[in-house]
């Protein structure tokens, strides 16, 4: 009962407040409660309503609708504390998985500042941002994120107890774009981490020169355009050519190279082997079923092989609801992925 | 190396710096406010118990500080054990309200040791408040109300720097925030507490304070009243509705004095006993009859109202006593209004007294003063009663008797020592001697105790009457005139009766001598007399119309409104102003978010943009960027290509760049102007004429 409500509340919430990158708040979507010390503080109005009852006293009436009167211009207050503000997530953040990823946000004053504001999602949080009027203010938060992949919250939520802490007034943006979350690194059992599949001997010694290219069997996830179709055609094989030997010998690190190992595990460790090397400013490639990173050597480059281990097999998250005319077109974790 | 390989790289990101639960300027806020709080209550509590609020709060605001460590469990434990067991020390079991009050103190002060986090501040917050309400249970003049006030500014500056700890400047734009709050919802408030529909109390609610007020009171002793004449504070104040009586006949009558123990004058019946309760304070209503007058007395904790001869009572909180005096239902534990109306100034036909009453007013202790009794003796031998009155009254006007404050002690048989040795005494010597004399001459007398005089007020709408004009007199009854009011200090010091006290003290210069800081004690400083008068008039009419707007003068308000307003009909009206106000300011911000709709005019040209593409056969698809609306709009009607791209442009350089206002308003011209070139365009290329449209 209490879930179906909460997913009723939730489909409502998520109807009234499409997904965007940015959003501007209006009476639309500001929701408005007393916090648990407005509700003491109604009760205490109703108390000394009643002292002044009994005691016949005039000023005691007088102080509980002056303060009767401030809680309901508070209400005012705290509302246009965050109407007309608009809010944008400027750049969503990229991180180690289980750390908190910053996500830019920018919150904009429209005709009223904004003060006091609270911004998080779960149960990270950033207090203390005050724009003024015409102003606009850059805010970090740090989103939390628990597996790798692309991390999208659901919802950051943009909060106001200002002036008084008896009202709170929220909303929320529901980002369209994502951040992306890296493998969590873990050392690497195997020094090597190159192509060496235990057994199979079949290029355990790297081949230098122009022409050479280390020749294994299909594995999944190789491309097809490196399978040597020729040779499948005469002898039924599948036997795919690793060009790695092209210039110098670059490492390879190689999906492959932890064999009966989970997969995840083996992202990990490949997160800490591209690390590491880029700390070593060491030359290589990332080799992933279904994705090859050409070897390349500084920080970009890692950058690049990290994003792609992040978002290997997942999917950019969607949204059935279209994106409102003049939103920013997301800008995710595409960029590192090659075809 | 970039940043995020050196996060993917990095441990766990440091530990964040604790930060401090409550900000240090919101704390200095709330320990303001409860100083300022507690100033009110200072005569009333304890003076361990301020201390040791100024101590604890202290140690809070030294804790913030840094200069020393917030107490552990185990001490505030003996701290709260020791402070409560001084409290049950010197209540001693008197449960009043009080000890209740200075209970509250105690705990708002016990409280701070605790005060930690937000959570704490709140409940800090709310004891404040609520201590406010206490405190105009007691003090409701307008100074304390406004000092009260304060504290309650403070309090919600406090709350405002707590919820923005870091907003720069926040201290003067939290005040100014509050004032414009305040303002703004100053019409619904007043409009509330004009219709509030004040309800009868709905339990009984005692309000016994063990505070020493100071008053007469019901026994005199030599002596009792000169004490008195050393404090200016204020007993009454007294509007007429006609012209006020001159300053002779300015006698306010409050309790007779029958019975003489000793040297000691007492009521033989005393009020009995008084249900504790709270004084009716519906003093009556409408402007006064020219006989009528309105008197607004400070609490006495007593029963009595004080009156003019010949009166009958008005306003109904107050009853008559067989004595043509006025009562209370219940003692005056807060200051009250109540109406009289002078009758005539004859005196009612007088009837015989009965025997029981003769008894009564001729009781005199069976021994003591000889030479007194002695003296009656040979005055009343041949003389009718009131020969004997006005031998004796002449006996003081003619002898060298004198009226001062400042009499020698008189231990035994005082009245004897006064009439015949020392001939220096105050009023309660002189009607006290003159009841027993007449007593003994076998004239039934009382000993009235009240006040006599009274100063005009600022503007000289009314009359104060400090407790420096306390009086005792006597009443004798005469044959055929009933009771006679006799004075014997009006024949000693006829100044004291024709123009008060200080005149007939100036040669001492005595006059309120112990009392350094009263404004009265200058009375030949014309400014500190004006400025204390301008005071006591604005305190006036606040505790009238605002402390003392109650049931009947709310009632009487609504009477003079047409309609005729009824309990009921008020509380229609009050829900009414709120939801009206509540109706009002939602219609406000719903305008001025329409205003906010309607000021943004670019959103207007996108829209007439968009109503144009369609009206010429481009419908607008949703998602659709300005661009390739631009484009599929210029494949429709080449003739607008170039101005069309142009808007889209525009319209998109808007909406990625954050853009001042002013410069906002100055790309929407840019658009309209744009939007109209696209509108000739298209005109004239449906014109059928054969120039070609010309871009500018």
């Amino acid at each position: 009962m209490r879930n179906s409500l909460n997913t009723r509340w939730r489909r409502w919430i998520n109807r009234r407040i499409p997904r965007a990158d940015s959003q501007i708040l209006s009476q639309k979507n500001i929701f408005i409660l007393p916090t648990a010390a407005g509700v003491v503080y109604g009760l205490l109005l109703l108390i000394m309503l009643i002292t002044g009852i009994n005691y016949q006293n005039s000023l005691i009436y007088l102080l509980t609708f002056l303060l009767g009167a401030l809680f309901v211009g508070a209400m005012h207050q705290t509302h246009r504390n965050l109407s007309g503000l608009s809010v944008a997530l400027v750049r969503p953040g990229e991180g180690r998985a289980g750390d908190d990823v910053p996500f830019l946000l920018r919150v904009t004053a429209g005709k009223d500042a904004g003060l006091g504001l609270v911004l998080s999602v779960e149960d990270s949080s950033v207090e203390g941002v005050h724009v003024s009027l015409g102003e606009s203010r850059d805010v970090v938060l740090p989103v939390p994120s628990a597996y790798r992949g692309y991390l999208r919250p659901d919802r950051i939520r943009i909060e106001t107890r200002f002036p008084f802490g008896l009202l709170k007034a929220w909303s929320w943006l529901r980002p369209a774009s994502s951040g992306v979350a890296f493998p969590r690194p873990l050392p690497a059992p195997d020094t090597a981490g190159t192509v060496h599949d235990g057994s199979e001997a079949a290029s355990s010694a790297p081949v230098s020169g122009q022409d050479n290219a280390d020749l294994r069997p299909w594995r999944e996830g190789d491309m097809s355009q490196r399978v040597m179709w020729k040779r499948f055609a005469r002898t039924g094989q599948m036997i795919v050519a690793d060009w790695q030997g092209e210039q110098g010998s670059p490492h390879w690190l190689d999906f492959h190279a932890f064999p009966g190992v989970d997969t995840e595990l083996r992202l990990s460790y490949l997160a800490w082997m591209v690390a590491d090397r880029v700390q070593k400013n060491a030359r290589f490639g990332l080799s992933l079923p279904g994705d090859t990173i050409e070897p390349d050597s500084g920080s970009l480059h890692g950058e690049r092989c990290l994003r792609a281990l992040a978002v290997w097999g997942e999917q950019p998250p969607r949204d059935p609801d279209g994106q409102p005319f003049g939103t920013r077109q997301a800008e995710n974790g595409k960029a590192g992925v090659s075809a | 190396m970039s940043t995020i390989m050196a996060r993917v790289f990095s441990a766990k990101p440091a530990e964040q710096a604790p930060i401090e639960a409550i900000p240090g300027n919101a704390l200095l806020w709330l320990i303001a406010s409860f100083a300022l709080l507690l100033v009110p209550q200072w005569d009333r509590l304890p003076w361990w118990l301020i201390a040791a609020c100024a101590v604890l709060a202290g140690w809070r605001w030294l804790a913030q500080k840094g200069r020393v460590k917030l107490p552990g469990r185990l001490l505030r434990t003996g701290i709260m054990v020791a402070l409560i067991g001084v409290y049950v020390a010197t209540v001693q079991g008197r449960f009043t309200v009080d000890t209740a009050a200075s209970f509250f103190v105690l705990a708002v002060g016990l409280k701070w040791l605790e005060t930690r986090s937000a959570r704490d501040f709140y409940v800090l917050f709310f004891i404040q408040v609520y201590l406010a309400a206490v405190n105009f249970l007691f003090k409701q003049d307008i100074a304390w109300a406004l000092l009260t006030f304060a504290a309650i500014g403070c309090l919600m500056v406090g709350l405002q720097i707590l919820n923005a700890p870091d907003l720069p400047g926040s201290l003067r734009a939290g005040w100014k925030r509050l004032g414009l709050l305040v303002l703004k919802t100053l019409p619904v408030v007043v409009l509330l507490f004009v219709f509030f529909p004040r309800m009868a109390p709905l339990w009984s609610v005692p309000l016994v304070s063990g505070e020493a007020r100071s008053g007469i009171s019901d026994t005199m002793r030599p002596g009792d009243i000169s004490n008195l004449a050393q404090s200016s504070e204020r007993a009454f104040r007294v509007t007429f509705g006609g012209e006020s009586p001159p300053y002779r006949e300015r006698y306010w009558r409050g309790l007779i004095l029958d019975y003489l123990d000793d040297e000691t004058w007492r009521q033989r019946d005393s009020d009995g006993f008084r249900r504790p309760a709270r004084v009716d304070n519906d003093g009556g209503v409408g402007p006064l009859q020219s006989n009528e007058y309105d008197i607004l007395m400070e609490p006495t904790d007593e029963r009595w109202a004080f009156s003019l001869e010949n009166s009958v009572a008005v306003s109904g909180n107050v009853v008559s006593t067989p004595e043509d005096l006025f009562r209370f239902q219940r003692p005056a534990d807060s200051p009250v209004r109540y109406r009289l109306a002078q009758v005539s100034s004859e005196p009612a036909p007088a009837e015989a007294l009965s025997p029981a009453e003769a008894r009564r007013y001729l009781q005199l202790p069976s021994s003591g003063n000889p030479r007194a009794r002695e003296l009656a003796r040979e005055m009343s031998a041949g003389l009718s009663h009131s020969e004997v009155v006005n031998t004796l009254l002449r006996r003081f006007r003619e002898q060298a008797y004198f009226y001062t404050l400042r009499p020698p002690t008189m231990p035994d048989d005082g009245i004897d020592a006064l009439l015949f040795d020392e001939k220096r005494g105050f009023c309660a010597h002189y009607a006290g001697a003159a009841a027993f004399v007449f007593r003994a001459a076998g004239i039934p007398a009382r000993i009235v105790v009240g006040y006599q005089g009274g100063d005009a007020g600022a503007g000289g709408d009314y009359l104060i009457v400090r407790q420096y004009d306390a009086h005792a007199w006597v009443e004798v009854w005469l044959e055929g005139q009933g009771w006679v009011r006799v004075d014997p200090t009006a024949a000693i010091a006829p100044s004291r009766i024709e123009s008060g006290l200080r005149d007939a003290v100036a040669d001492e210069g005595s006059f309120l001598e112990n009392d350094l800081t009263s404004p009265q004690r200058y009375g030949d400083i014309a400014v500190l007399q004006w400025a204390s008068l301008q005071l006591d008039r604005i305190n006036y009419n606040w505790q009238r119309w605002v402390v003392g707007y109650q049931g009947q003068s709310q009632m009487d308000l609504m009477s003079r409104l047409p309609g005729g307003f009824g309990l009921k009909e008020l509380g229609y009206l009050t829900a009414g102003v709120v939801g009206a106000a509540l109706l009002i300011a939602g219609v406000v911000s719903a305008l001025s978010v329409r205003r906010g709709a309607r000021k943004d005019a670019f959103g207007r040209v996108v829209v007439a943009w968009h109503r144009l593409c369609e009206q010429v056969g481009v419908p607008v698809r949703t998602g659709e960027t300005p661009a390739t609306l631009a484009e599929r709009l210029s494949e429709a009607r080449p003739e607008v290509e170039s101005s069309a791209r142009l808007f889209a442009r525009a319209v998109n350089s808007h909406y990625y760049t954050v853009s001042t206002q002013e410069a906002s308003a100055h790309e929407a011209r840019r658009l309209t102007r744009l939007l109209k070139t696209m509108k000739r365009q298209l005109r004239r290329k449906s014109e059928p004429a054969s120039r070609m449209p010309r871009h500018d």
